[in-house]
């Protein structure tokens, strides 16, 4: 029984269209990231525009709590010296990868960050934009150079570049499908638990017998899961923003 | 056995093999990262960044074993 409905839920997750046709329309994950962008442009142009110097709504409060904590906690705390310039391509992507997690676990409602394409994009934006830094602080050449810390023994250098170089590519593919497996492994296990809870509390239903109420229990571990992923949902916003902040230092630091 | 079930049952198996490595890796960064902050809280912060990013090299491993079993 469960199996033929997970084969469903799982059918639930590939892309269909849900606007338009299929010469121009959009999946229902494209639909989300648009629907993410329009709600994070909304929240931010509001509350830049209603800026106090003594913040009275709690609204505003805490969208500026939130702009603090990528600026003080990621931008300062991981880049350091010069890390200004770095805030508002930080902020763009926690925002919107926070809010895409979180519209994501509304029931019935699909995360944007749930589907490899979109995840993708993402990590080459982060992997453009820290390459662009490096080659900016050190010059093309020197980039390159740069790639092998410095101080290792003549003969080391070649074997070191390569692996690092294996590294740095490497963070482009960890950072797509770190977001996109915790996403819709997550909301995967969601799936799965709430159809449990819905088969084993009817079965329990028609049984009619004390010890069935025992499938109560299903929902209270539904529950838990569920704040799990709000956890999680948070934390894979706050990592890829790390990450992110770590690789422009790494880039750009000198060695 | 049908072929396609034992294959898929592989899949599953070598991801999990996959995982063993980077999960005892996190756990041993993120235990010295609490040991090291409670012994020095001063440095927490940098202590929590440099296990962000022991955390992630160790997560590749795991990642690329989820990509394996994914697409072949």
């Amino acid at each position: 029984m469960l199996t033929e409905h997970a084969a469903e839920l799982q059918l639930s997750f590939n892309p269909h269209i849900v606007l338009g046709n299929s010469t121009i329309g959009l999946t229902q994950y494209t639909f989300y990231m648009v629907l993410v962008w329009i709600i994070v442009a909304l929240i931010v142009c509001l509350v830049a525009k209603r800026l106090t110097l003594i913040p009275s709504n709690k609204f505003i409060n805490t969208v500026e709590y939130g702009y603090q904590f990528v600026r003080n906690d990621i931008g300062e705390g991981v880049i350091g010296h010069g890390f200004k310039k770095h805030v508002p391509f930080l902020a763009t992507l926690f925002f919107f990868i926070l809010v895409a997690n979180f519209v994501g676990l509304i029931p019935g409602a699909g995360a944007a960050t749930g589907a490899i394409s979109v995840t993708w994009a993402l990590a080459t934006i982060s992997f453009v934009y820290f390459n662009y830094w490096g080659i900016k602080a050190h010059g093309g050449l020197g980039y390159i150079k740069s790639i092998a810390p410095s101080g290792l023994p003549a003969p080391m250098v070649p074997i070191i570049w390569i692996f690092e170089f294996i590294s740095l590519v490497l963070r482009w593919l960890t950072l797509a499908v770190r977001l996109y497996g915790n996403m819709f492994a997550g909301h995967m296990v969601l799936g799965i638990f709430a159809l449990a809870t819905s088969i084993f509390v009817n079965v329990g239903i028609q049984m009619a017998s004390p010890m069935a109420a025992l499938s109560i229990g299903w929902f209270a571990l539904l529950f838990i899961m569920y704040a799990l992923e709000c956890l999680v949902a948070f934390i894979q916003a706050y990592v890829f923003t790390v990450l992110s902040a770590v690789y422009v230092s790494l880039a750009t630091s000198s060695h | 056995m049908d072929l396609t079930i034992v294959l898929s049952a592989m899949k599953v198996i070598g991801y999990g093999l996959g995982t063993l490595g980077p999960g005892l890796g996190i756990g041993i960064a993120c235990y010295g990262c609490c040991v090291g902050s409670a012994r020095q809280p001063e440095i927490a912060g940098r202590l929590f960044t440099n296990f962000i990013i022991g955390a992630a090299l160790a997560e590749a491993l795991a990642l690329i074993g989820f990509v394996v079993a994914m697409i072949s």
